[in-house]
């Protein structure tokens, strides 16, 4: 997603690529989530559970930024698939965005993983 | 948004400040990040410190405009950075209360199930996220203060990081 807004600012780039790994479903995020960008991803998450999917692993090792606005997605889908009975697995081998996850204590919450389980 | 001379060759012969505001809409807290760390790099901010920079720069923007949002306030978010024997970052709100209340870490308060006040869902993003921004800044900025509310309404975050020579870069 690249574009402009009505008054030519440059908008955030987010991209959203799915596949299946084993059981999972795999949501790989490249460029940037943030508190504009990161109702694409919530929805996304949300478009596998109403599917029935309730095995998901969110990518971020390609991903260039994420802000705390991506941690509260990280959270709600966490949430929202367990009460399902489902679970989320966060990959990420990016140094950046593993420091975000250690330094709010999410690494210990979340299920942070370098790679896909199955993979 | 407006500035005033830095000598990059020898000291700094005036204070530089770059001043701006904006709509609080999602859509410019990327804006106002990127132009942190472009005006952090210009004040020689070290390379390694540019990211973290923007990270929290755009966290404060992040913050103050979902407290404007929560609060249905369309006033201008403030931004200003000004490079002395630090570069400075501040960025000013219109709401008058301090609602979140740091509490560590999200870890904290999330794991093992415990129950909080409310539907669990109203826990998720939004209304996490602006105690979320400061755990975040929390850990990432060294110099990191929170002022406010004060008389004209709002709160101020302001951080600083160390430039070369200005005998507090061993700070970090």
């Amino acid at each position: 997603m690249r574009g402009t807004s009505g008054d030519g600012a440059a908008e955030p780039e987010l991209g959203l690529s799915l596949s299946d790994v084993g059981e999972y479903a795999v949501i790989s995020v490249t460029g940037e989530i943030d508190m504009y960008t990161a109702p694409k991803l919530r929805e996304a998450v949300r478009q596998l559970s109403s599917e029935g999917r309730m095995r998901v692993a969110i990518d971020l090792t390609p991903t260039e930024f994420c802000d705390s606005t991506g941690l509260g997605v990280l959270i709600g889908a966490r949430r929202r698939l367990s009460d399902s009975g489902g679970s989320l697995v966060v990959v990420c081998a990016n140094p950046r965005i593993r420091k975000l996850l250690d330094l709010t204590g999410l690494d210990k919450v979340l299920d942070v993983r370098e790679t896909v389980p199955g993979e | 948004m407006n500035g005033s001379r830095h000598d990059r060759t020898g000291g700094r012969t005036e204070a530089v400040t770059v001043q701006f505001a904006f709509t609080p809409a999602a859509a410019y807290v990327r804006a106002a990040r990127l132009v942190a760390a472009d005006v952090a790099a210009h004040a020689g901010v070290a390379t390694g410190l540019l990211d973290e920079v923007r990270q929290a720069v755009g966290e404060a923007c992040t913050r103050a405009v979902l407290r404007h949002r929560d609060r249905g306030i369309d006033d201008l978010v403030r931004v200003e950075f000004s490079i002395g024997d630090r570069f400075v970052a501040k960025i000013t709100d219109n709401a008058q209360d301090l609602r979140a209340r740091p509490s560590g870490r999200i870890g904290a308060s999330i794991g093992g199930g415990e129950s909080r006040t409310g539907d669990r869902d109203t826990l998720e993003e939004d209304t996490l996220s602006e105690e979320i921004t400061l755990i975040v800044l929390g850990g990432l900025v060294e110099d990191l203060v929170v002022t406010g509310p004060d008389a004209n309404g709002g709160t101020t975050v302001s951080m600083s990081w160390p430039l070369p020579g200005s005998g507090s870069a061993a700070d970090h």
